[in-house]
């Protein structure tokens, strides 16, 4: 992928301050198109696709979302807890759209691990493959991501 | 040598005092915004010193605005209507401010400097808050990540406030945060005990303020807490009341029940609390006394996955599920929520359906 | 003193001696700031008032106190502090006209005291030795040059971001250095005009 003058005014939006106080880049230097380029290779090498590892986090996060704010167990190892901050947020990618805060912990009890995602990551990775800059509070590693939800293809 | 050396030192020394001069000089001139009119509800008039944020000219003159995040502009609480004066939007602003709120006025007081006269509009039960400091009395789990806080008032040394209000809490510079922070935390003791306020605080993970108070508070620690905030509190009719409240939302509602209590409220009340397991049920004999004390109340709690080490008899499931099971007809009577904003959008949705009208349901959502 | 008229140094500041793409001074924020065109202008406009103000103070102070003192060693340190004076007074004034373009500026405003084409200027105008009127001419050419030189190069950076594929290992600095270079020869094209040692 190259970066387009889209990308270049979508990574604009991504910096600290424009849609949200700490940006989705963290500390990465690298163009957002190298970014998305590094995490689609990540993904691959694994066997998976975004819209496998979208699909993994929304179910976990519906199952755990009937806990209405309390932790839920939900088979075979996982305890999920969804809970939701004030306001929403617009997608960094130019389109029509907000998003709540709603995040999502899930805790594998039998590796130990647990993830955090907000339903805004889930957005970004399935329509956009944009896992957030290296640093940033919400960045999801593929590979993290894949082993602690237990995706297979 | 030395001559040449003092001649040195003083000639350096009079440049720069000549430019410091010329400094306060601007300061005076450029950078005094003179003393600014902040005219308040057509009714109050302020004189303020310009130059600053408006959140601390406010806060110097003793007027509170909510603010969690100490004036970086990060949690958008802190927003007033500015009718006149407050100057061209903020990037820093922008994300805060739905199209509506642009059009109407709306800033974010940490932002906006008071450069020249203006005119605001601030609900009137902010002119009641204070800035209080206080001493920790003593800390008590609750649950496993539950705390209970309990916070003697020294400076005023009495704070009125109505059963469902809350207070925000000063976590001073430590670890995890460079520079003071606030956070809303709801009070649950009887607002009769004016000199002395109790919290119940849940840790979160990262939390700056929780990771404050779970793992740095101590007994005998001095805090500083604003306050009261919040529109939430029992409505004076003689509707019967229920309400429904998770974890940490315990706070206000037992607040409003130990004032119910104390004045000897005939009112039907139910309470339902939702937790998911009995390390997760805290004040159970607390509830279970005022139950003695309020003839007319009743106190469910309901767990979400009992384990098979707690013997749980009493009611099983998701809050809603109890809710609808004991509620079937809630149409005329009033709801009190408090807790996680996916259990009250599910309660309301209940509560809807069992004939509630939407005027009648109360919410606290933190966050 | 250089036969020179004040008008002729400043033309030639601006042009055929540009700070900037000659001297290769006050690179930094040329580099960084010169993303959009409107906070570029912002930051020419301050250079602009620093350059000139510090110019002909610091003439002042070299020629009416240094000298005579016999302190000229202690010019770069004199020069630093009456910049930084300068920079505290445009920061002020920026706060009070434009909020806006002050937060747009951010940390470059102060850095402008350590932007070494101001100094610079101070510098090559004792070394040249120029007369009140030359200096304050070069000052104002100098940073009417800068100014010049980043609304240019902020101009080509928007139209390259948003039409041209650029090499990935040219991206950011490198191809700025790049269209400064080509700048700094289209600019020698004025080379015949009038010249300054």
């Amino acid at each position: 992928m190259k970066q387009t003058p889209e990308m270049e005014r979508i990574q604009r939006q991504m910096r600290p301050g424009v849609i949200s106080y700490d940006g989705f880049l963290g500390s990465d230097k690298r163009l957002l198109c190298e970014i998305m380029d590094a995490d689609e290779a990540a993904v691959r090498r694994m066997g998976l696709s975004h819209s496998a590892i979208a699909a993994r986090m929304r179910e976990l996060r519906e199952a755990g979302a009937r806990g209405l704010g309390q932790t839920t167990s939900v088979p075979p190892h996982f305890e999920v807890t969804v809970d939701a901050v004030r306001g929403k947020l617009p997608c960094p990618f130019l389109h029509e759209g907000l998003y709540e805060k709603i995040y999502t912990i899930v805790k594998n009890n039998t590796s130990g691990e647990s993830v955090t995602y907000t339903d805004m990551n889930i957005h970004m990775i399935e329509a956009h493959g944009f896992y957030e800059g290296e640093g940033a509070p919400f960045r999801q590693d593929p590979a993290t991501l894949a082993r602690v939800l237990e995706i297979e293809d | 040598m030395l001559v040449s050396f003092i001649i040195a030192v003083a000639a350096v020394g009079a440049i720069n005092t000549l430019l410091a001069i010329l400094i306060m000089l601007a300061d005076a001139t450029i950078g005094n915004y003179g003393d600014c009119k902040l005219t308040i509800n057509d009714a109050k008039e302020l004189t303020v010193k310009g130059g600053k944020p408006l959140l601390s000219a406010l806060k110097d003159e003793q007027i509170f605005i909510p603010s969690a995040c100490g004036g970086r502009g990060s949690c958008g609480l802190c927003k007033l209507v500015i009718e006149d004066g407050g100057g061209d939007l903020l990037p820093t602003e922008l994300p805060w401010l739905d199209a509506d709120e642009q059009k109407s006025g709306v800033r974010l007081s940490c932002q906006v400097k008071v450069k020249r006269d203006m005119r605001l509009r601030i609900p009137e039960e902010l002119f009641s808050v204070k800035q209080f400091s206080a001493t920790v009395s003593a800390i008590n789990d609750l649950t496993h990540d539950i705390k209970e806080v309990k916070i003697k008032l020294s400076e005023p040394a009495a704070i009125e406030f109505t059963a469902g209000q809350f207070i925000q809490l000063e976590v001073p510079p430590y670890e995890l945060t460079d520079e003071p922070v606030y956070r809303a935390y709801s009070i649950a003791s009887d607002p009769v005990k004016q000199d002395e306020i109790e919290l119940e605080i849940r840790y979160v993970p990262n939390g700056i303020c929780t990771t404050y108070v779970h793992k740095h508070l101590k007994e005998g620690d001095e805090v500083t807490f604003n306050g009261p905030y919040g529109d939430f509190h029992l409505q004076p009719t003689e509707a019967e009341i229920i309400c429904i409240a998770g974890g940490s939302g315990m706070a206000p509602i037992k607040s409003i029940l130990e004032e119910m209590a104390r004045t000897g409220s005939k009112r039907k009340a139910v309470y339902f609390f939702g937790a998911r397991s009995k390390r997760d049920l805290f004040l159970v004999e607390r509830m279970q006394a005022l139950e003695k004390e309020l003839p007319q109340f009743k106190f469910i709690p309901a767990l979400s996955e009992p384990q098979p080490e707690d013997n749980w008899d009493g009611e099983t499931g998701l809050i809603t599920e109890v809710v609808a099971k004991h509620v079937p007809d809630a149409s005329g009577k009033e709801a009190y929520l408090c807790g996680s904003p996916l259990m009250i959008d599910a309660c309301v949705k209940v509560l809807q359906e069992k004939g509630m009208s939407e005027d009648n349901i109360y919410y606290d959502k933190f966050a | 003193m250089p036969e020179i008229s004040a008008f002729a140094v400043l033309f030639a500041a601006v042009f055929t001696n540009n700070i900037l793409l000659t001297n290769y001074l006050g690179m930094c924020s040329f580099l960084v700031v010169s993303r959009e065109v409107k906070t570029s202008a912002g930051l020419g406009g301050a250079v602009i008032f620093v350059m000139t103000a510090t110019s002909a103070i610091n003439w002042i102070v070299y020629y009416k106190l240094l000298i005579p003192l016999q302190l000229e060693y202690l010019r770069f340190i004199v020069f630093i502090v009456v910049i930084a004076a300068f920079v505290q007074l445009v920061e002020m004034i920026i706060e009070r006209v434009s909020e806006t373009l002050y937060a747009a500026l951010g940390i470059f405003l102060p850095l402008i005291t350590v932007n070494c084409a101001i100094l610079g200027i101070s510098l090559f105008m004792v070394i040249r030795e120029y007369s009140f009127l030359q200096s304050l001419g070069f000052g104002l050419g100098g940073g009417i040059g800068w100014a010049l030189a980043i609304l240019a190069m902020a101009g080509i950076r928007q139209r390259l971001a948003s039409r041209s594929r650029i090499p990935r290992g040219l991206e950011g600095a490198g191809i700025t250095l790049i269209i400064a270079g080509t700048m700094a020869l289209a600019f020698m094209g004025f080379n015949g005009m009038v010249n300054l040692q």
